[in-house]
């Protein structure tokens, strides 16, 4: 058993050899793109300086961002965290009609297996067939792409409550409302967030390829539009920003997850 | 009381009146077969016993003799496929609102994501009680089993028979006529047992509680009980209903060096060995 200072420092530890590594990369990118000039991979500082004064500039009432930086990320975030919304509602009430029921999940379960294991790229065709170019094929897309592993997450998790616990909570006539959601929906939510995660980080790649195939606007238009006007620099500074909105996400889901689950951590420990 | 069949749940109205003669539980020719044809196994045969009010009453049986599917069934947790409960001279159709259970793996009966305060009082929302009467019972009944002070504590930051104590709280505060114990102390050490056992007498001397006790402890059935009633094994069905006439209170010390606590024990040690050498000898005559 560690000591919480024990911990502490183990974990300040590890943090410390993570940066670590991050300086060293970067480092090592900066020496070798200054010392060997190629016209594909600018250093690392013309791209985050690319990056700020194109992005991250403005005033802090528009949080931080310039024009450009407005105009093209929030229509992609937007897209993405509406898509990934209704994938969540969908995906956690979906999950538990099913999953509440065996001969539901028994039926449904090969082809939510089938679904989710299909390439969600390939799909992209068909819902720029129906739906044309708009936002509204690109929520779609997002949200019918990625519902899945919340889907599949919320059946396994809705199925895995333990069954001394429903059996007390009918010893004492509790109503099945208050037991779906004080019993069952607290049981399932490690595995729904689980679903949550993977789903979300989907989102983020979903949003580029929707942008990079039919889009005026958005950070994987922006990227596309780089490449293809052989602004190199603006492309790589959007790939930056990408990787920190992905990052940005990840914490916040992250943050979210673990004040919703304190009490798993601890009684798992 | 008659063991009648069919019984008529037309005089349910007459039978209530008659509390006094009518024993607090009632438990008529219960069987159980789990499965049909070939695999159908019976798990009870025509078990009948009584339990009257404030009556502490101990089931103890060979391992696997279906004890917990006879609790499953006198709670109401499980229909049995014959005979019939009774509460108060009403049969019972699910579980009534009069009754508490207490299971075996206290681990999983309490909600980890609750605290004890929480868990306590959870089964009281459906209750029609003000807030302030319901953090009243959840404080009396955390103090009955020794708590005071735990209620903002998580159930996994207790050691086991602390949180034993929680789910016996928890059945306290919703104040039962009936509590039935699954086993209850099977899973945490001697030393907590005996306190544990201590606890469970002294709700039943101090606030009157009527409990049926499951345990496979022949010690613990004698220890603590005004009846022990011993089951055979496959299927299970009531062999012996023994008086424990032990003078209260008792002790951990005292009570079990007396001669009659020494006798009754191993009376009961005696027709569990012979139920248990029974079932293993129709075992290995069917195979």
């Amino acid at each position: 058993m560690k000591t919480p200072i024990q911990k502490a420092r183990a974990h300040g530890l590890e943090l410390a050899i993570g940066a670590s590594a991050v300086v060293l990369f970067f480092v090592l990118w900066e020496v070798i793109t200054q010392s060997v000039r190629m016209p594909y991979f600018p250093p690392p500082s013309v791209i985050f300086e690319n990056a700020v004064s194109k992005w991250f500039g403005g005033p802090w009432y528009s949080l931080f961002l310039t024009e450009t930086g407005a105009q093209q990320l929030l229509p992609s975030v937007g897209r993405m965290l509406v898509g990934w919304g209704i994938a969540v509602v969908l995906g956690v009430v979906l999950g538990f009609v099913v999953g509440l029921y065996p001969r539901i999940a028994a039926f449904f379960y090969p082809a939510i297996e089938f679904m989710r294991n299909l390439p969600p790229a390939a799909l992209l065709p068909i819902f720029l067939l129906i739906l044309g170019v708009g936002d509204g094929m690109k929520v779609a897309f997002i949200a019918l792409t990625v519902v899945w592993p919340i889907l599949l997450n919320t059946i396994d998790g809705v199925g895995s409550v333990e069954q001394t616990q429903l059996d007390s909570a009918r010893a004492y006539n509790i109503r099945w409302t208050r037991v779906l959601r004080s019993i069952i929906l607290p049981s399932a939510l490690p595995k729904i967030f689980a679903g949550l995660r993977v789903s979300l980080s989907l989102a983020l790649i979903l949003m580029v390829v929707s942008e990079m195939m039919a889009a005026t606007n958005g950070i994987g238009f922006e990227i596309l539009l780089g490449q293809r006007t052989f602004r190199i620099v603006d492309m790589w500074s959007g790939i930056v920003v990408l990787s920190a909105l992905g990052v940005l996400l990840n914490i916040a889901i992250q943050a979210l997850e673990s004040r919703s689950l304190r009490w798993h951590r601890g009684a798992r420990a | 009381m008659s063991a009648a069949l069919p019984p008529s749940p037309s005089n349910d109205e007459s039978a209530n009146e008659m509390n006094t003669v009518t024993p607090l539980l009632d438990v008529v020719d219960v069987g159980h077969v789990y499965g049909t044809g070939q695999t159908a196994h019976e798990a009870l045969r025509a078990m009948s016993f009584q339990v009257r009010k404030g009556e502490l009453v101990a089931i103890v049986g060979p391992s696997g003799a279906g004890k917990t599917t006879l609790l499953r069934c006198v709670s109401g947790l499980m229909p049995s496929t014959s005979g019939e409960v009774r509460l108060q001279g009403t049969r019972i159709s699910g579980v009534p609102a009069e009754l508490a259970v207490v299971f075996q793996d206290y681990s999983r009966s309490l909600y980890p994501w609750m605290t004890v305060e929480k868990n306590v009082a959870f089964p009281l929302t459906e209750l029609s009680l003000t807030k302030g009467e319901r953090a009243e019972r959840v404080r009396e009944s955390l103090a009955q089993v020794g708590l005071n002070g735990m209620g903002s504590r998580y159930p996994w930051q207790l050691s086991g028979g602390m949180q034993q104590r929680v789910a016996i709280a928890r059945a306290l505060a919703y104040r039962p006529e009936v509590l039935l114990m699954d086993e209850p102390f099977a899973s945490v050490d001697a030393q907590t047992r005996a306190d544990l056992e201590d606890l469970v007498l002294r709700l039943k001397n101090d606030l009157g509680m009527t409990i049926l006790f499951v345990t496979h402890d022949v010690d613990e059935s004698v220890y603590l009980s005004d009846r022990v009633l011993v089951l055979s094994a496959n299927p299970a069905t009531v062999i012996a209903d023994i008086d424990v006439l032990l003078p209260s209170p008792r002790d951990q010390i005292l009570t079990k060096e007396l001669d009659d606590f020494v006798h009754l024990r191993g009376e009961v040690a005696r027709l569990i060995r012979a139920a248990g050498e029974d079932a293993k000898a129709r075992r290995s005559a069917v195979a």
